[in-house]
């Protein structure tokens, strides 16, 4: 199979189906953190319309050294969904929305009308990161999903959980730091 | 700080939670260590694997048919023609008013507005509209990477305070605020101005921030102005 970084280089010439195939690899996880963001599947759609048209009109920058083509894109998703959710104002209503769905956090279903068919690679990652965001302290794992999918600052999840500032810092810096531990060992 | 206190700012800093003064001190900061660069390099990895948390969605089969589109659709210039005619109209403006008094700056003055209207109409140029949150001032920004320039236009931006001008900054994600020059708007509160971009600088965001005159050599408050860059087609 082509390399991601490969389908990358074709794009930046101009090659339109090198696109499409950047896209039946990496849509749907792109898909899925965007509507996790924005959780409203018509601006999903919109932003990973926005995400691609970014993917194509840089290709040409991207390089290799600094990351891979998934975590690039992923990157480049976050920031847009980000973006969209800021612009409109609707940060303060995704967050209650997400605010409900505490037990579970973030990662909880926009809609459940959809076929498990993701490729098992996707899965298995999803696996592993969840089983590791599942062994952070309750506390630690909240104030990181709102950093993250949230796009809140330690301010912001301070004034948003009510808790001093000082916590909300011990909290996601210990639990990063964790994270990184249980991912690293997952690794191997 | 010591260099432990700066080291446990990585991880906030990497998930994009550090607020406003705290992320300025730490860039200035990672500027010059490599062990703290390591270490965000490190939690950016980490921070890049929470998306695979995201429940799992199907996406619409349109919506393949849609990210195909944008390799093809072709290029609008809607804004873009809106501001080259500003441009034109401005310098017309000028030139009358300047044609009386000296003709060299009148040459100067048009071969700058070229230089203007060149950058804005190439074929490969990034834009970004820098708002503040919700209201007034704006700005939008055309990049383009061939020639190295970029060409901003400002609204509703009062002049600077005396001693202090606007300073507009280039940021690549992950690393320091690149300064791309200091300005300052008139008593109308627009400008249209072109700026040099460094060589090979890559960026995908810029901001504004007010400093004192002269500019700094990174900022030294929270931008009033930002914006993403986005790639026209």
């Amino acid at each position: 199979m082509t390399p991601d970084h490969a389908l990358v280089q074709r794009m930046a010439a101009g090659d339109e189906r090198a696109l499409g195939e950047l896209y039946d690899r990496h849509g749907r996880a792109a898909y899925a953190l965007v509507c996790a963001i924005v959780r409203e599947r018509a601006d999903a759609d919109e932003v990973v319309v926005d995400v691609f048209r970014q993917a194509w009109h840089s290709a040409a920058r991207f390089e290799p050294a600094r990351g891979s083509v998934g975590s690039w894109l992923v990157t480049i998703a976050r920031t847009r969904a980000l973006d969209l959710v800021r612009a409109r104002g609707r940060r303060a209503r995704a967050l209650e929305k997400a605010a409900l769905l505490s037990e579970s956090g973030f990662a909880s279903p926009v809609a459940a009308d959809d076929a498990p068919d993701r490729t098992a690679e996707r899965a298995e990652t999803q696996r592993i990161v969840t089983r590791a965001l599942a062994n952070l302290p309750e506390p630690q794992r909240r104030a990181i999903e709102l950093a993250y999918f949230g796009g809140l600052s330690q301010s912001e999840i301070a004034a948003q959980l009510g808790e001093p500032l000082g916590t909300v810092k011990t909290r996601i810096r210990d639990g990063m730091a964790k994270l990184r531990t249980l991912l690293g060992e997952e690794r191997t | 700080m010591t260099d432990h206190e700066w080291l446990a700012l990585a991880a906030p800093y990497a998930l994009d939670t550090l607020d406003g003064d705290e992320r300025a001190a730490f860039e200035t900061h990672l500027a010059g260590c490599g062990q703290c660069q390591a270490e965000v390099a490190s939690f950016r990895e980490v921070a890049a694997r929470l998306a695979a948390t995201a429940p799992d969605v199907s996406p619409a089969p349109a919506l393949r048919r849609r990210v195909l589109a944008v390799a093809r659709r072709p290029r609008q210039l809607g804004w873009l023609a809106a501001a080259a005619a500003l441009v034109l109209a401005l310098g017309a403006a000028y030139g009358y008013w300047r044609e009386r008094t000296d003709r060299r700056a009148l040459e100067a003055r048009v071969a700058e507005q070229g230089e203007l209207l060149a950058t804005l109409l190439a074929p490969d140029d990034g834009v970004a509209n820098l708002a503040a949150t919700g209201k007034p001032p704006s700005a939008r920004l055309f990049w383009n990477p061939q020639r190295q320039r970029v060409v901003m236009a400002v609204f509703d931006l009062p002049p600077a305070p005396a001693g202090r001008t606007y300073q507009l900054w280039a940021i690549a994600t992950g690393k320091p605020p690149v300064s791309l020059g200091t300005f300052n708007t008139g008593p109308d509160g627009r400008l249209t101005a072109a700026m040099a971009v460094p060589a090979g600088l890559v960026f995908d965001l810029t901001a504004v921030t007010e400093e004192p005159a002269g500019g700094s050599p990174q900022p030294t408050q929270n931008p009033f102005l930002v914006g993403s860059v986005q790639r026209t087609e």
